[in-house]
């Protein structure tokens, strides 16, 4: 079977990219400051470089790129882990929670572990981080498949039990007795942290695996077997039970590897960026991706690939604020204009066919 | 006669196909004017075009000898034009006066709903064109073929006397159907409406109309007095050659019980009993055929039967095996196909392909992955593209969404997979519920096939013609039970009705 990339959908993105960008300098003007120069400091807060020839020259060496491409790397990740569960028909809005608890079980198990041979510890931690996520997220899917509870009811619920368990660990019995720091947990020895691909940057060799990693998703969810179950299960739940699938069994699968992915991220924050777990780890790191997802309709290779440009604009957005005096919330409102004119994408088009069609039938 | 509706030279064009080809055809007033077509022959565009759906690419339309200038549904119910659709277009959860009176609704002090008024208006109205609905009960609890009455109360109150119906009878059972023709009859004698009927059973063309227009590919093939014509005429305009209606062989031996229940006691979605103690068997090499009235626990029976539907008490027996409490998935291996009742929600995937479709349920077979989890897209490919040959799938390619299909097609995708599997037992439910004639002959020679390959078929369906030419034995269904088995040709359709209806009974005994 022929996919065929949908043309008139990147056409609408498009659009709803330059509308948004065109919303926001027109926000600029009205609030007194120049969008030419906030724009070009966008660009620059993105990517790092001040000419044209940098980015052919120096773009790999700077600082603010690579904190680009780290945070592409979290959105990425989050946003394909709600497209596994979308995939199958199940929503988790709890890659928050899972997230956290991946976070906080890694950083204990690098503390405590902290003298064993680091290859061991740190693959200790992946399990330990994707095993909690995992199970945290089979809750509400056991849930929704056997007593069909509303899985987004669920998953959210259990969002802030998640982040104020860990916020409780985090300030009492997993606290950290070194120095005098308030919260958070005993920070990992340097042998453990991941090390980092560009100097002052955020980016690791955690990308790495990253990469690897959405291969595999792309490449199950489109090529394989169980990626054409699943897409049944998602469209049309009774005709795969009736066609003969699992169709328990996949929802809940997929509901756990979408939560043992988000504990993965969790882990990949704690080794990669912070050290230590602490409160506020992820700034709603999720609920980005979850959006991510919704926008490019749950397809990992569009999501992969918007998750780039969001990551430009809230990197770039932080530049802008910093040396334009833009506030960096206008990034907010540049991603709330997107949203809002993809999802009337299919009404406008449909709109714009139909005028077409009755053009050429009146004449 | 007074011409109503006249349409000239409309031609309609769609991306790609022309839905409607230079049609000229006028309908005068005080008349039944039926409609038929193969699925896809452009009776329904046409009827859109005059209802003001759909604006033509060329040519006029006049209503009672005004030309046509907007093109909009508004403007077509302004000159007394109704619409009643194949798929019903009411509020569930409002009561029937409330879905009548919905956009015209009578108001108190110019604001409030005026529950009250909307009643009596309703309840006049049922009583000026004999039509019975209860105007406050609700729409969600009232019959299918109540639900249809509405729709047409619903263009009346909007004071329509030209009617147009979309396959009114596709839903119905022939009781109701019944009813509902002498309600037309009376509407058009009486009141002297007219109206336009959309279907593609010839005995109801014959039934009902008076004169008969039959289309073909968009173009309009004949209009004829009814009188004057016949259903093998009929049949041969619409599909452009004769059908050979093959006869099954009724003599043959059969084989060792394949299928049986017994006393199997199965609920419905609310919870009460549907099917209660019913025992059947099917042999090898024999099509048992269910006559029952929609709602008499058959559908409940057969999803049963087939792991959809869990198992309250009583046995299924396979093969003399318990399968009680298996999933679809394990009865499909165990050699059993299914043809469900409703293809659009069970038989297929409405956003997948016609080859994704065709591969559910083997797609762990080894000719279609490699390494045990890559699909072998090629092999796929041509496995879909041998059974939309070999079984007349016709669409532009195995590429095509099913959803874009038109029934009769869908149903062929439904037929080829569930017919490929080598089954040794069929479960077969509405197998031409809303398929064309051309189809329906291929589907019923598929069935028979089938049959002469020894496999045991149970067939359940709401057409009892269907019934009667296929069966070897008949059962009749009456609130769970069975309260009739009959040999094939030992007994009128007539008779049958007193069983389906629960006026007569044989007591105690075994399908």
């Amino acid at each position: 079977m022929k996919r065929k990339i949908d043309w008139s959908y990147l056409i609408s993105l498009l659009a709803a990219l330059i509308l948004a960008l065109g919303v926001g300098a027109g926000i600029m003007a009205l609030t007194g400051h120049n969008p030419w120069t906030a724009y070009g400091e966008l660009l620059k807060g993105a990517t790092g470089c001040d000419s044209l020839g940098e980015f052919f020259t120096g773009i790999w060496t700077k600082r603010q790129f690579g904190n680009t491409l780290e945070y592409a790397m979290v959105l990425f990740l989050t946003g394909l882990a709600c497209a596994i569960g979308a995939r199958v028909g199940i929503f988790n809005v709890g890659g928050e929670g899972q997230l956290y608890l991946g976070a906080i079980v890694s950083a204990y198990i690098g503390a405590k572990l902290s003298g064993g041979p680091p290859a061991l510890v740190i693959l200790l931690a992946v399990l330990g981080a994707m095993a909690v996520g995992g199970f945290y997220a089979f809750i509400p899917g056991w849930l929704k498949v056997k007593l069909k509870v509303n899985e987004v009811i669920t998953t959210i619920m259990m969002n802030s039990i998640a982040i104020y368990f860990c916020s409780y660990l985090a300030n009492g019995p997993w606290k950290t007795t070194q120095g005098n720091r308030v919260s958070g947990t005993d920070t990992l020895s340097p042998a453990l942290q991941f090390p980092k691909l560009i100097r002052g940057s955020n980016l690791t060799t955690a990308i790495f695996a990253s990469a690897v990693i959405a291969l595999l998703i792309w490449y199950v969810m489109s090529k394989t077997t169980t990626g054409y179950e699943m897409k049944l299960t998602g469209q049309n739940p009774r005709f795969s039970k009736y066609i003969g699938l699992g169709v328990d069994r996949l929802v809940i699968g997929a509901m756990v590897i979408s939560g043992a992915l988000c504990g993965l991220v969790g882990m990949f924050e704690v080794y990669g960026l912070k050290g230590n777990y602490q409160d506020g780890i992820s700034n709603e790191y999720y609920f980005d991706g979850l959006l991510v997802a919704m926008i490019m309709r749950y397809r990992p290779v569009g999501i992969i690939g918007i998750s780039f440009l969001f990551a430009f604009l809230k990197v770039g957005a932080a530049g802008m604020e910093l040396n334009a005096g833009v506030p960096g919330e206008l990034y907010r409102i540049m991603q709330a204009v997107i949203i809002f004119f993809l999802a009337a994408e299919s009404g406008v088009s449909k709109l714009l066919r139909a005028r077409l069609e009755q053009k050429k039938g009146a004449r | 006669m007074k011409p109503v509706v006249e349409l000239e030279h409309i031609t309609m064009e769609f991306p790609g196909v022309k839905a409607n080809d230079d049609v000229s055809l006028t309908i005068d007033q005080g008349e039944i004017f039926a409609l038929v077509g193969e699925n896809g022959a452009g009776k329904t565009t046409l009827m859109n075009i005059l209802y003001g759906i759909l604006t033509p690419t060329a040519g006029q339309v006049r209503i009672k000898g005004r030309p046509v200038t907007d093109w909009n549904p508004r403007q077509a119910i302004a000159q007394g034009v109704g619409m009643v659709h194949q798929h019903f277009m009411l509020v569930p959860s409002f009561t029937v006066a409330q879905n009548i009176v919905l956009s015209r609704e009578p108001r108190k002090m110019g604001l409030f709903f005026d529950d009250e008024a909307a009643q009596a208006q309703v309840r006049a109205l049922s009583q000026t064109y004999s039509l019975h609905v209860e105007p406050g009960d609700l729409v969600s609890q009232i019959s299918v073929g109540q639900q249809q009455r509405v729709e047409i109360l619903k263009t009346l109150y909007r004071g329509a006397d030209v009617l147009i119906l979309d396959e009114p009878t596709a839903v119905l059972t022939p009781q109701e159907t019944q009813e509902l023709f002498a309600m037309l009859r009376r509407m058009v004698e009486e009141k002297h409406m007219t109206v336009i009927l959309i279907t593609h059973k010839l005995y109801e063309v014959m039934a009902i109309s008076d004169r008969v227009g039959v289309m073909r590919q968009g173009k309009l093939i004949g209009v004829e007095q009814t009188k004057d014509v016949n259903e093998r005429i009929l049949s041969t305009m619409m599909v452009g050659r004769e059908i050979v209606q093959s006869e099954p062989v009724k003599s043959h031996s059969f084989g060792e019980v394949q299928i049986q229940t017994d006393k199997l006691w199965v609920q419905d979605d609310r919870g009460l009993s549907a099917v209660k103690g019913l025992s059947l068997q099917v042999r090898a090499g024999e099509i048992l055929g269910i006559a029952a009235i929609e709602g008499n626990g058959q559908s409940e029976l057969l999803e049963a039967i087939t792991g959809m539907r869990p198992i309250t008490s009583g046995q299924v027996l396979l093969r003399g095996e318990k399968v009680n409490g298996k999933t679809p998935g394990q009865l499909r291996d165990l050699g059993m196909a299914h043809v469900p009742e409703d293809r659009m929600r069970t038989g297929v995937c409405l956003g997948l392909d016609i080859a994704d479709n065709l591969l559910a349920g083997k797609q762990k077979c080894a000719q279609f992955q490699k390494f045990g989890i890559h699909q072998n897209r090629k092999s796929i490919r041509s496995y879909a593209q041998t059974l939309f040959d070999r079984f007349d799938i016709r669409a532009a390619g195995v590429d095509v969404p099913v959803g874009s299909l038109s029934g009769g097609n869908m149903q062929k995708v439904v037929v080829a997979r569930e017919f490929s599997q080598d089954a040794q037992v069929l479960v077969i439910s509405q197998p031409t519920r809303g398929v064309d004639v051309g189809a329906i002959a291929i589907i019923h020679r598929w069935i028979l096939e089938k049959r002469e390959a020894g496999a045991a078929i149970l067939l359940c369906s709401a057409d009892l013609d269907e019934v009667f030419r296929l069966s070897d034995r008949i059962i009749t269904i009456y609130e769970g039970r069975v309260t009739g088995t009959f040999a094939a040709g030992s007994v009128k359709k007539e008779e049958l009705g007193y069983y389906m209806t629960g006026d007569r009974e044989e007591r105690g005994h075994e399908a």
